[in-house]
């Protein structure tokens, strides 16, 4: 293959020595990009920098939505550390995420490498999967929620045909999370099939056919072709089906409400009830901390882990 | 002139705060003119913040904003309306900020949450005549806080037993009759219970476990203004409740926080009886295939005792305009428009002389005795400031207790444990 190199004549130098010349034009560059940069720029301190730190503050304190305040120092947080409720929220949002995110990946990106690129029907396919993705998900675990519940289909449907009862899906404390794992798994997988679905396209086709010469079988092909290739996106998709599996909130608000006691309550729901219902403020924000630096920890973790198996030479 | 790179961070800096404190400002002090009110006591806009379902609601609701106008050429009111679930958060958001609007929609289980930033309307009353002995008393209790008018009711309502009339008959039941006991209640609801149908079906909700309680031992959640929950009274009137589901059978499983599967189950016919609020009766009727039939809440030991709840209009502190604010709550709440809402069958109006146009509009026999002997027997359901934690609470753990999941009385503790660590 023949690559046209096209040579860019450098902007003709300002007079003066060379030193002081290369100096003004780096100047005046970062001068533009900080012009462009402005509008995000703004935006993101008066969107997300300017609250965080707005809640960081309020966290240090009682504060009700109406009333007096009154300053804490960390007491929120040694309220937390030391509340039952809000350990098992925190247990509870873990164990969703250790549910929901292999399981996730798993899915999709074996239905993304069994619905290949020579696959029949495949942009059906495409489009079927990513049919729940676009669906409003309150709608979404609504259906579910009439799928569940005592006397639901599934309860229906069984005690038709087996004539057994279906378990309380929705109000048994076992059997709540995983209805919501796997609701949640029907709503979420398209996604990142799309996503990996689009990576394994990017994989040269003779690439694969001359590893199949060479002998590779279907796992040696997947383990030493596709696998290195696509690790930019298996990297994109972790890093961000963790993040949002962390903040999962309409899911479990929809289909139990948190309950039953406080089993599905994800520490999304916890910071919402505190701040909104309940309306104490202070104690919100401070979960609402908890959160984030769990969050920046575990993408830190993950940008640090990926130099070791993210290939970008592709 | 060129800028020096410190010198542009500065003005980088200078600028970044100054936006800042423009957004700060901004969060701040929305809404002035139209919200908080301007004018004299016969002259003035106000905003109206009101929980609206949709648009068939919405229209109901300004025929009723409209009154005030009628009422008072210099008072106009707008309505703005918010969902049920996104309204409390917003009003709540909306009376920190002191720019709420004049008039707030105010139900009684809530009414202790956000009394203080709500105005006793008590000197206005005496002010302006309104009689209280013109509304139902258990409700016109209910929205009083430490002794204060906090708001004028629109609707009322005791707790009472919507059962379906065709499963009673179907099954050889009596009907029940003001004066049932817990004992015949029993009895009819295991005779219903039979091929994927139960005689009643129950929920966590504040309003159903306590009138269940209260029926069954009289006691109350709170005593002396303090979260009572682990009272042996409650806990054993509680016992009780969840019998229905796990011991007695004859009530279904619940799932969790699905506040509709208690109508659901009964408007679909699978559950012959529940626990509903007259507020709910006209609408129930028109969606059921059934024919409806209300009876009050079955006597305890010591005799038919329920609870009421209903809603009604009060006024913000930071409304600057308070009278002109009462007047047109006074025309909102007056007979007129309080009987055309009847007529509709949204409401169980809380003005005695509109009863009879909802009646009417009803339909159903017996129901005039049975909500005259339930209101008679009925207390307005006072709650704590906590109290929507507390009825959260209830939900969470309720669901658990019934069941069967975790003893009731382990229920109640973890309920008072939590909210009292709250509040």
């Amino acid at each position: 293959m023949v690559t046209n190199t096209t040579t860019v004549a450098p902007p003709s130098a300002p007079p003066g020595s060379v030193r002081a010349g290369r100096r003004p034009a780096l100047r005046r560059d970062g001068r533009y990009a900080g012009v462009f940069l402005a509008p995000s720029l703004i935006g993101l301190a008066l969107f997300t920098l300017f609250p965080t730190l707005m809640a960081l503050g309020i966290s240090l304190f009682d504060w009700p939505v109406f009333g007096e305040r009154a300053f804490l120092g960390l007491d929120n947080y040694s309220h937390l550390l030391h509340d039952p409720v809000f350990r098992r929220v925190v247990l509870n949002t873990v164990l969703f995420v250790v549910l929901y995110v292999p399981l996730n990946l798993v899915i999709s990106l074996g239905l993304a490498l069994w619905i290949g690129p020579k696959t029949k029907g495949r942009q059906l396919f495409r489009v079927l999967f990513f049919i729940p993705v676009m669906t409003p998900m309150v709608a979404n675990a609504m259906v579910w929620r009439l799928l569940f519940q005592p006397g639901g289909l599934i309860d229906s449907g069984l005690q038709t045909w087996f004539g057994i009862d279906a378990p309380n899906f929705l109000g048994s404390s076992t059997w709540a999370m995983p209805a919501i794992v796997t609701m949640s798994i029907w709503q979420g997988f398209g996604y990142n099939f799309l996503v990996f679905s689009a990576a394994i396209d990017q994989v040269p086709q003779s690439q694969l056919e001359s590893a199949q010469i060479d002998g590779a079988g279907v796992l040696q092909r997947f383990r030493y072709v596709i696998w290195p290739m696509i690790t930019p996106s298996i990297f994109f998709a972790t890093t961000l089906t963790l993040i949002t599996s962390f903040q999962v909130f309409a899911q479990p608000f929809i289909l139990t409400q948190g309950g039953p006691g406080v089993s599905t309550q994800t520490i999304v729901m916890y910071v919402y009830n505190q701040g909104w219902q309940f309306l104490t403020m202070g104690l919100a924000s401070a979960a609402g901390w908890v959160l984030f630096v769990i969050i920046m920890g575990i993408t830190a973790m993950q940008f640090v882990g990926q130099r070791k198996w993210v290939n970008y030479d592709v | 002139m060129k800028a020096s790179p410190a010198r542009a961070r500065r003005w980088a800096t200078a600028a970044l705060s100054a936006l800042a404190l423009t957004a700060v400002a901004a969060c701040g002090g929305g809404n002035d003119g139209s919200s908080g009110g301007s004018g004299s006591a016969d002259q003035a806009d106000l905003t109206w913040q009101f929980w609206i379902g949709g648009t068939a609601d919405q229209a109901a609701w300004q025929k009723v904003a409209d009154q005030a106008h009628t009422d008072h050429s210099g008072i106009t009111v707008k309505l703005q309306g918010t969902d049920w679930n996104s309204y409390w958060a917003k009003i709540g958001t909306l009376l920190a900020s002191g720019k709420a609007p004049c008039i707030i929609g105010m139900q009684s289980l809530r009414t202790a949450s956000y009394a203080s930033a709500m105005l006793p309307l008590d000197d206005l009353m005496k002010k302006y005549n309104l009689k209280a002995e013109d509304f139902d008393k258990p409700i016109m209790d209910g929205l009083k806080v430490d002794g204060k008018q906090i708001a004028i009711p629109y609707d009322s309502g005791p707790m009472v037993i919507f059962y379906n009339k065709d499963m009673f008959k179907a099954a050889g039941v009596a009907e029940p009759k003001p004066g049932w006991t817990m004992d015949d209640f029993k009895a009819a609801a295991k005779k219903l219970t039979t091929a994927g149908r139960t005689g009643l079906v129950t929920a966590p909700g504040d309003l159903s476990v306590t009138s269940w309680v209260r029926t069954q031992t009289g006691a109350e959640p709170l005593a002396d203004g303090k979260l009572a929950l682990t009272d042996p009274k409650f806990q054993e009137g509680f016992q009780g409740y969840s019998d229905f589901v796990h011991t007695d059978k004859i009530a279904p499983q619940v799932p969790s926080g699905n506040p509709d599967f208690e109508t659901t189950q009964f408007t679909a016919g699978k559950a012959a009886m529940q626990l509903n609020g007259p507020w709910s009766l006209i609408d129930t009727k028109g969606k059921v295939k059934f024919k409806l039939g209300i009876a009050p809440i079955p006597a305890g030991p010591d005799g038919s005792k329920t609870y009421t709840a209903g809603s009604g209009f009060g006024i913000s502190r930071s409304c600057k305009t308070p009278d002109a604010a009462f007047q047109a709550i006074m025309s909102m709440t007056s007979e007129k428009p309080l009987t055309t809402l009847a007529a509709a069958g949204r409401a169980y109006p809380a003005r005695t002389a509109a009863h009879p146009t909802w009646f009417t509009a009803a339909g159903i026999d017996g129901a005039k005795e049975t909500l005259d002997y339930a209101s008679e027997h009925s207390v307005p359901l006072v709650t704590s400031k906590n109290w929507v934690q507390v009825a959260d609470l209830l939900n969470r753990f309720g669901t658990q207790a019934l069941n069967g999941e975790i003893p009731p009385d382990q229920a109640l503790k973890t309920i008072q444990d939590q909210a009292s660590a709250g509040s």
